[in-house]
């Protein structure tokens, strides 16, 4: 079915939602609804919404269609391109809609329908100690069953997305199809969204559960609105690029499921206001930082690992991450100068790179239930062993292994910070590219002879199971940073060419639009523009947010 | 020299909730932690034999068959044995019956022990009575709230740093002894896979009630001079003014306008 | 009752040299026990053989009542050169009147010191004791577990309490165990709350886990029954001046066979004549929401404009940014100011047990769940290095150049 019937919801008038007016007030009192984690300068706004129900979104969102006034969607705002920064007209946040509202058991699996502005912290601590805050009381029949069924299966439930941003709002993900390190094991939020309500920019509402909706054979999609007249949504001709993970430019596949127009979208089509997911089993893992020689060792461990786990899935960790030697160096000093900074022993001194990865792990088993020489294979294949890891199983050293982790992050900013002070205008270049498998060494040794042969500072971390580097150039003063930004382009292009993405997982928003134009060509950015008019004729919303329209 | 480390496995408190009716503990989704003080008295003994060498440390916990984990993590901490104590008889001891039979099995293991580890105390319980107690009950010597020690020459003694309330004092005590541990490595320890892997072919041996030879009324709730008669919750303070989202000026004139009501300034 | 086992005896005369009440004679080559015994248990830990063991049956219920009177363990400092008993023991005594009285038993302090200094045992009768047992001995100089327990069990084996009770103090944890283990009774930790039930049993209240649990405990079948008290959780009762009582020596023997330890050197973080943290009437106390070990100038002014003490959380210890004799909590010092101020401190239950009973607590926070804020009078939901600077100058405006 392509065809889809336009919900319209109950009237409610726009004086009943909770509204500031007003610049000046906004930029004084309001200001963390101007801006996001990106720190991009935005331009403030006129009006701040609060609304508190679904009504009370499509009446906002049908009001500011009539008058033509833009609107910015504000989640959690932990978002990196700017998204969520408002230049101008309103900002609608969805605070107010933080609700569980119901658990059931569905396909085979577990799963929890919320409203959006629930944080993944608030939605793991749920599931994990298997307590809804209200549900009890709103639940229906059906859910009261689940809740009590879901209690007692004595397993152990998790919800596996894990952006790292744990504050981030579960519909803010979902509309950035957010991943992370999980993501090598468990996919991209993508593949963990059931069904979704979405509040239209003419207020109107689409419920769409995976699996109804499905592109017609010529790539479109059909609006029944409430006044019975129709609309025609034509899907853009590209497929997705190779890489396994990718948030750049509008999902499109032939036969795709509605569903996933709107997931990844960063809000251009419509606001979130209920979200159903899938949970998974937790199994227990233990945590593993493995050093190795050099940063060639580690693009072999994961090649090994490929190899190695093609006959047996089994062993496949959670995730897969990595640390180049410029990394450890810059963590190393962070040591030297403060022994307990790090909540760490010392590197050891002849680690040049390292893999950390969480794999299955039951700590009550015995000697048989601890075959890891897959993993002991491919580790001295590498030129390591063992012995020389880091390894933890307990909840406490999960989160401290978790710290050292973010601790490479948090360095290249403070670093940069410090910087900053004496060229204001310095800022860190990251990238998000993404390649698929057979390109590894090529992105790697391409980033490393460029940077290296600049004399430029960096370090690169991140998700090398899914040949997802981050690389951060560290600029010196101005000159280093119109160096970094000339590579940076070059490394998109020859991703692009490897059948990459330039946006994996941080997305487009405000920011990264110039990049779209190295993976897409202007047919196809006239295709997604084509799309987001059917949805939103005015362009009201999340104006500058991947299109310029 | 062989050290014995007394050890205890605690829920991580932090996380304990209470029901407020039933005044029962909530233990879902608590997890069970080596407590950290007995992590500290681990420390100092791989210290001592990273210094020594010739030295066999043995671990030894009672506690419910699930206290065999953090033995497991004194194992791959470095201990090279360990014991677990485990019977049902056992339920319900109080300091004086856990520390009769931990005593008793003490006296039991051949060769005897130059020295006994324990934590200064249990996170949980914070009774710290049971190290003094077993100490007394092998009559040999004590000290308490140790941060660091070292052997002396003829591994007659042992040096102890220890805590006090005015600061610190180095102590000599005569060898076998007992030390409650206040302070471990600076950065908790962490173990490599391969020494997690091998924890777990380490010997582990379990005891049961049977092995002891203890009379059945000297052991657990039976055998316990002290007996819990009632749990409640504590009276909880109710939070009083409470000021968000001003800024800082606004914030320390409200504050200083309290420290005046309250004639503090 | 005490036996010897002959075969095992090699007649060393040790345990004849360090009985308290030389009960125990070596004859030819072995050890004979007299009827001065008071299973005291010192013997056993002097016995290089093993030789001796001591066989105790659980007491009847008339052995039980024989049993009489409320005892406390005075901790002391000494002060300008004379012995004193510490805040926590007229806390103590406060306490312990009231159980005595239900009980209509006499209060009796036991008073350890050494023989060459003034023992001031004024200050307990005016703060309720009956009498006080006094023993004095060079040996006593300095604390040491081993001295200590040998002369408290021979006294209190002798003298048969009803209840014995010590400060939850560093000092009064290490000694307890040890003295109720000799003398095979039970003991409960860290009381914060006492009373006598009406079969005239002591019931020993304590929080457990940290405080989330409280746990009223009785010890049924021994005597005496014994206590370690927390401090800083009764009040100082009120003094009545001129109050006077007998001070009578303990007739006990002390050798300096039984201490097996010995202090070697002593490094001391505070200053003469400063009671650190435990008596102080205001605290400043920092947690790790200061981010930065320099930021501890900010709370050391705050401290200083308000005429208090800086103090800290545990996390601050382990950084190295205070000394452990300044941390308060389930593993630091109990306090009980007038009035607290915790600076970025999220409020651990180990914390708040150590604090919650100060009279007024302003807590100051970025996180807005932090618990601390569930106990404070004033929460301030804010950034601390923000907040304080401007508060540190509104008090010093505010006491005016008089105070500066």
């Amino acid at each position: 079915m392509h065809e889809i019937r336009c919900e319209t919801p109950p009237a409610v008038d726009l004086s009943q939602v909770r509204c500031v007016r007003g610049r000046d007030v906004i930029a004084s009192q309001y200001a963390p609804y101007t801006a996001d984690e990106s720190k991009m300068p935005g331009q403030g706004a006129e009006a701040l919404f609060f609304p508190a129900s679904e009504a009370e979104v499509a009446a906002v969102m049908k009001s500011m269609n009539a008058e033509g006034t833009k609107v910015t969607i504000s989640g959690a705002r932990t978002g990196l391109v700017g998204g969520a920064v408002p230049f101008g007209g309103a900002v609608m946040t969805l605070d107010r809609l933080n609700k569980p509202l119901e658990l059931s058991h569905e396909g085979g699996e577990w799963r929890v329908r919320t409203e959006p502005s629930v944080t993944l912290t608030e939605l793991g601590d749920w599931i994990k100690k298997k307590a809804f805050p209200g549900l009890k009381e709103r639940g229906s029949a059906a859910t009261l069953a689940a809740l009590d069924a879901f209690r007692n299966d004595g397993k152990t439930w998790f919800y596996p997305p894990d952006p790292t941003e744990m504050s981030a709002f579960l519909g803010g993900t979902i509309a950035t199809n957010a991943s992370g390190a999980l993501s090598y094991k468990y996919g991209a939020t993508r593949e963990w969204v059931r069904r979704l309500r979405v509040v239209l920019a003419n207020g109107e509402i689409l419920d769409v559960p995976r699996g109804r909706y499905h592109a017609s054979p010529d790539g479109t999609f059909v609006l029944v609105h409430g006044d019975g007249s129709r609309s025609t949504i034509r899907l853009p001709s590209y497929a997705p690029p190779r890489a396994k993970k990718n948030t750049a430019g509008i999902y499109a596949a032939p036969g795709m499921d509605l569903i996933d127009l709107f997931i990844g979208s960063e809000g251009i089509f419509g606001a979130i206001t209920e979200c159903e997911v899938a949970l998974a089993e937790w199994h227990g893992t233990v945590s593993v930082i493995q050093f190795l020689p050099d940063d060639e060792a580690a693009l072999d461990f994961v090649l090994a690992l490929r190899e190695g786990l093609s006959a047996d899935e089994s062993l496949r960790p959670e995730f897969c991450e990595f640390y180049d030697g410029h990394a450890l160096d810059l963590l190393r000093a962070k040591q030297q100068a403060n022994p307990k900074s790090l909540d760490m022993p010392p590197i050891p001194s002849d680690a040049g790179a390292a893999i950390f990865f969480d794999v299955k792990f039951d700590p009550a088993a015995g000697p048989e239930g601890l075959d890891y020489s897959v993993l002991k294979r491919v580790v001295e294949r590498c030129g390591s062993t063992f012995a020389n890891s880091w390894a933890c199983y307990e909840r406490r050293d999960y989160a401290r292994f978790k710290h050292f982790r973010h601790a490479l992050p948090e360095t290249v900013n403070a670093t940069i910070g410090l910087r900053k002070k004496t060229y204001p205008t310095l800022h860190k270049l990251g990238t998000d590219l993404a390649v698929p498998d057979e390109h590894l060494k090529a992105i790697w040794h391409l980033y490393r002879d460029t940077l290296e042969s600049t004399g430029l500072e960096w370090v690169a971390f991140g998700h090398i199971g899914d040949n997802h580097f981050h690389v951060n150039i560290m600029p010196r003063d101005p000159d280093d940073l119109a160096k970094g930004l000339a590579i940076y382009k070059t490394f998109a292009e020859k991703a692009v060419a490897m059948g990459g993405t330039v946006s994996a997982e941080h997305g487009i928003g405000k920011m990264k639009k110039k990049f779209l134009s190295v993976m897409f060509t202007g047919q196809q950015l006239e295709e997604m523009k084509a799309v987001k008019r059917a949805l939103d004729p005015a362009a009201i919303l999340n104006p500058g947010d991947i299109l310029d329209m | 020299m062989r050290i014995l480390v007394c050890v205890k496995q605690v829920p991580e408190v932090t996380d304990v909730q209470v029901d407020p009716e039933k005044g029962t503990l909530n233990r879902e989704g608590v997890a069970s932690i080596l407590n950290p003080f007995c992590e500290y008295a681990m420390d100092l003994a791989l210290t001592l034999k990273a210094a020594h060498g010739d030295v066999e440390i043995v671990t030894l916990t009672m506690g419910p068959p699930q206290a065999r984990a953090a033995l497991l993590r004194t194992l791959e901490m470095g201990a090279d044995q360990a014991i677990l104590v485990t019977d049902r008889k056992f339920a319900g001891a109080d300091t004086w019956a856990t520390a009769l039979t931990i005593a008793e099995i003490v006296k039991k293991q051949g060769g005897g022990f130059d020295l006994i580890l324990v934590g200064k105390h249990a996170i949980d319980g914070d009774t710290a009575q049971v190290g003094p107690e077993v100490a007394e009950i092998l009559s040999i010597p004590q000290v308490t709230y140790a941060v660091a020690l070292e052997l002396d020459e003829k591994r007659k003694n042992v040096i102890v740093k220890r805590e006090t309330e005015m600061g610190y004092e180095k102590v000599r005590m005569k060898l076998p002894g007992l030390v409650s541990v206040s302070k471990g490595a600076n950065v908790r320890a962490v173990c490599s896979f391969e020494a997690v892997l091998a924890a777990r072919s380490k010997p582990l041996r379990t005891l049961t009630a049977a092995d002891i030879g203890l009379d059945a009324a000297e052991l657990g709730l039976q055998g316990s001079p002290t007996q819990v008669v009632k749990v409640f919750p504590p009276t909880v303070k109710t939070a009083g003014e409470r000021i968000s989202g001003a800024d800082p000026e606004a914030a320390a004139k409200r504050a200083l306008a309290f420290l005046k009501e309250n004639q503090f300034v | 009752m005490l036996t010897v086992d002959l075969a095992a005896c090699d007649g060393c005369h040790l345990c004849e040299k360090n009985c308290p009440f030389g009960a125990i004679v070596v004859v030819g080559k072995q050890a004979v026990v007299g009827d001065a015994c008071t299973l005291c248990g010192a013997c056993l830990n002097v016995c290089p053989t093993g030789c001796l063991t001591i066989e105790r049956k659980r007491a009847s219920a008339e052995e039980l009542a024989r049993y009489k009177g409320v005892f406390i363990v005075a901790e002391c400092r000494e002060r300008d050169g004379v012995i004193e008993p510490r805040k926590h023991v007229l806390e103590l005594l406060g306490k312990a009147r009231g159980l005595a009285d239900k009980l209509a038993e006499p209060l009796k302090v036991l008073m350890l010191g050494p023989d060459d200094k003034p023992m001031n045992t004024d200050v307990l009768f005016e703060h309720g004791a009956d009498a006080v047992i006094r023993y004095r001995n060079k040996l006593l100089e300095h604390y040491a577990t081993d001295s200590y327990t040998t002369v408290l069990s021979a006294i209190i084996a002798a003298r048969k309490p009803s209840i014995v009770l010590l400060g939850a103090t560093p000092d009064g944890r290490d000694l307890a165990p040890r003295l109720a283990a000799r003398l095979r009774v039970g003991l409960t930790a860290d009381c914060t709350g006492l009373d006598i039930d009406d079969a005239g049993q002591l019931v020993q209240t304590r929080p457990a886990f940290g405080g989330n649990i409280m746990a009223s405990i009785l010890s049924p079948y021994t005597r005496p029954q014994m206590s370690t008290v927390r401090p800083n959780v009764f009040p100082v009762p009120e003094p009545k001046h001129g109050r006077r009582g007998p001070v009578e020596e303990a007739e006990v023997v002390l050798a300096r066979g039984v201490i097996r330890t010995r202090v070697l050197e002593v490094e001391t973080l505070k200053a003469a004549g400063d009671e650190g943290i435990e008596n102080a009437k205001i605290l400043v106390s920092a947690g790790q929401g200061l981010q930065n070990r320099d930021n501890m100038e900010l709370v050391a002014a705050l401290a200083e404009a308000l005429g208090g003490k800086v103090a800290g959380s545990r996390p601050l210890v382990e950084l190295g940014w205070i000394p452990h004799t300044l941390q308060v909590g389930q593993s630091g010092t109990t306090v009980s100011p007038d009035l607290y101020v915790a600076v970025g401190i999220s409020g651990a239950v180990q914390h708040i047990v150590g604090m919650s009973s100060a009279r007024r607590i302003v807590a100051i926070n970025a996180d807005p769940e932090a618990p601390i804020f569930k106990v404070a009078d004033l929460g301030i939901v804010g950034d601390a290095l923000q907040v304080l600077p401007r508060l540190i100058a509104e008090v010093k405006e505010a006491k005016g150049p008089l105070a500066a």
